[in-house]
């Protein structure tokens, strides 16, 4: 605080003594209860992971570390790795599908979003904010909402896609429930998580790509077409180039909140059927708050949280340099 | 993807139409046209479908619910969904929409509160550690929340706000994202402002309440609404604060119904509608807000 003091009557010349009142009026309650709360959660969770730590458990003074609730050093990440534990083995599948789902959803999301905004951007005036907001509503809607709704459309007697197969004479599936139905690889249930997703998520970035269209000039796309370029090389080598910053910055945050998905999946198959959906916060989740093993789960949170820097860092370094060239 | 350039081609063609022919113009131009309302009315059905699936699902009768395979529009049209669950004592929905209702506003004003504060110190003060606590700020925006998420649910046990609609307030005054996006609103306003009501004698908190704060109409009510659907519209982080049933908000008790009624999809789709219904009428009143709040952003 002392240094807060020094410099705001070093600076400017000077500041008034009622500027200076205000600045640490300000600054000490936030650093306070801010810097104070994040530090304490942010300390206390990187603490936490080396525990074997349960809520329950009377553990030492501090923070109720120690005690019954042992210091077990990298005992949980050696069990990560080593994969052997029912507990592992789980966090394993979890990380596993929350990859395949994350890696699903972006370039389906783009390959959405992106000609979406492109056709919205077409439209004029009254009709394109029309549309816009319409695209938008599932955004709005609550998640827990969105997955009631599209499970009662998977619903294998009641819903509404098994009434279209079977009107086209296939047999009913059982969209969120049969193990061993798969696509590409991928388990039907976890497609199906996946679809439900999109149709709520993909507002957001149909959003994003119409402002960022509206600002690209249009003397660029009239210059390169009184050059020859027909509509789809306007759009791959002026649009899509101009677009970059944006695609960088959707690319980034569509993983992000891929990698921290939990509502829909909770809530449509609560990581069901056989684990085949069960993704990291589902199962950092259960571990903290249905089986009381904060510390374990503290460590799967860590990784949740290397997982995303990584792939962010790695995203900003692959479309950065594509960008430069 | 060609479908989506006509509206170019058109403003080209207008420039350059003397190289063309007028008949090929008109008829490229038309079919484009149609093309784009085309995949765009599309796109707006496959939008729609499982809003209107479900509002159908809700005025369907018990019987006509379960036939197999189902109607798409209720044959008999009723209300008695909607009757039993507004009269089921289990479910004081009311109390539901109140806890939701306070919690939401509580978050939006502190947070348009502090974001406001914050982002006027750092917009136009300087003072020492100033970037140190900026940054600071960011970097806890870059964390996912759920790593942070056992340990704020510790810090409430300790401080006895577990179970209570407080502990979803008291610990979420700041917005790092607000304060940023308020910062950047508030560097526009230019400083002769600030500085003739400092000359007309006014204090720095008056200068931030008559001056700043009006200035900031547009972006509080961006902020605001963004604040209210991300809180009411919150599922994890209250389900694991609160566990008694009384004290949940309406995402939780919706999914508890729900697994209360799993064999009686008519009224889990006629709760679903009373749950995500009233936010969309408020989302058609502030679409433009949160529209432009989304796209200076890319907020969730």
């Amino acid at each position: 605080m002392s240094m807060l003091r020094l410099r705001a009557r070093k600076g400017r010349g000077g500041l008034a003594a009622g500027q200076r009142r205000f600045i640490l009026g300000v600054t000490i309650p936030t650093v306070i209860y801010g810097v104070g709360l994040s530090l304490l959660s942010i300390v206390w969770a990187l603490a936490l992971m080396f525990f074997e730590y349960s809520p329950g458990r009377a553990g030492g003074p501090l923070l109720g570390l120690g005690g019954n609730n042992p210091f077990i050093g990298l005992a949980h990440f050696r069990n990560m790795i080593e994969g052997v534990s029912l507990e592992a083995r789980l966090f394993h599948t979890s990380l596993k599908n929350t990859l395949i789902f994350a890696f699903a959803v972006l370039p389906l999301n783009l390959i959405v979003t992106l000609p979406l905004a492109a056709l919205i951007e077409s439209v004029r005036g009254k009709i394109k904010n029309a549309f816009r907001a319409i695209y938008f509503l599932p955004a709005v809607t609550a998640s827990v909402g969105v997955a009631l709704m599209w499970g009662h459309i998977y619903h294998p007697q009641e819903g509404l896609l098994n009434a279209v197969i079977r009107a086209l004479g296939g047999p009913p599936i059982f969209w969120l429930d049969d193990p061993r139905l798969k696509f590409l690889g991928v388990s039907v249930a976890m497609w199906a998580v996946i679809v439900a997703y999109l149709w709520q998520d993909y507002g957001y970035n149909m959003v994003i790509f119409v402002a960022a269209l509206q600002g690209i000039p249009q003397e660029f796309k009239e210059a390169a077409m009184i050059d020859g370029a027909n509509a789809w090389q306007v759009f791959r080598h002026v649009t899509v180039p101009l677009l970059r910053p944006t695609l960088l910055f959707v690319c980034v945050m569509t993983m992000l909140s891929s990698f921290q998905v939990f509502d829909v999946i909770q809530v449509m198959t609560n990581g069901q059927p056989r684990n085949q959906t069960r993704v990291l916060v589902l199962d950092i989740y259960l571990n903290a708050f249905r089986y009381q093993r904060m510390g374990w789960a503290a460590a799967a949170s860590f990784v949740l949280l290397l997982v995303v820097v990584i792939v962010t860092v790695a995203q900003m370094r692959l479309l950065r340099t594509e960008w430069e060239y | 993807m060609a479908t989506a350039i006509p509206g170019t081609t058109a403003s080209l063609d207008r420039e350059t139409g003397a190289r063309q022919s007028p008949t090929r113009f008109r008829a490229r131009c038309g079919l484009g046209r149609f093309l784009v309302y085309f995949m765009l009315i599309l796109g707006l059905s496959m939008t729609l479908m499982p809003f209107l699936w479900m509002i159908f699902s809700s005025l369907k009768t018990p019987m006509e619910m379960a036939r197999v395979p189902p109607t798409f529009f209720p044959e008999e049209p009723t209300l008695d969904n909607y009757k039993t669950i507004l009269n089921d004592p289990l479910l004081p929905l009311l109390r539901f929409y109140g806890n939701s209702t306070f919690v939401a506003f509580s978050n939006v004003f502190t947070n348009l509160f502090t974001s406001s504060l914050l982002g006027y110190l750092f917009a136009k003060y300087e003072f020492r550690g100033k970037q140190a606590l900026f940054s600071f700020f960011l970097l806890t925006m870059m964390i996912p929340s759920q790593v942070t998420m056992i340990p704020g649910y510790l810090i409430l046990v300790k401080l006895h706000l577990v179970n209570t609609l407080w502990g979803l307030v008291l610990t979420s005054f700041l917005n790092a994202f607000g304060i940023f996006m308020m910062r950047q609103f508030i560097e526009t306003i230019p400083n002769e402002l600030l500085d003739a009501a400092r000359i007309d004698g006014a204090s720095e908190w008056q200068i931030y309440i008559r001056v700043v704060v009006p200035q900031l109409g547009p972006a509080l009510a961006t902020l605001g609404t963004l604040i209210f659907m991300g809180n009411w519209n919150s599922y994890l982080w209250p389900m694991v604060v609160i566990t008694e049933k009384e004290r949940r908000t309406l995402p939780i008790i919706l999914t508890w119904y729900s697994n209360q009624h799993g064999a009686r999809p008519h009224l889990q789709m006629t709760a679903t509608v009373m749950v995500v219904v009233p936010i969309l009428i408020v989302y058609f009143f502030f679409q433009r807000w949160i529209v432009q709040g989304i796209t200076m952003t890319g907020f969730k």
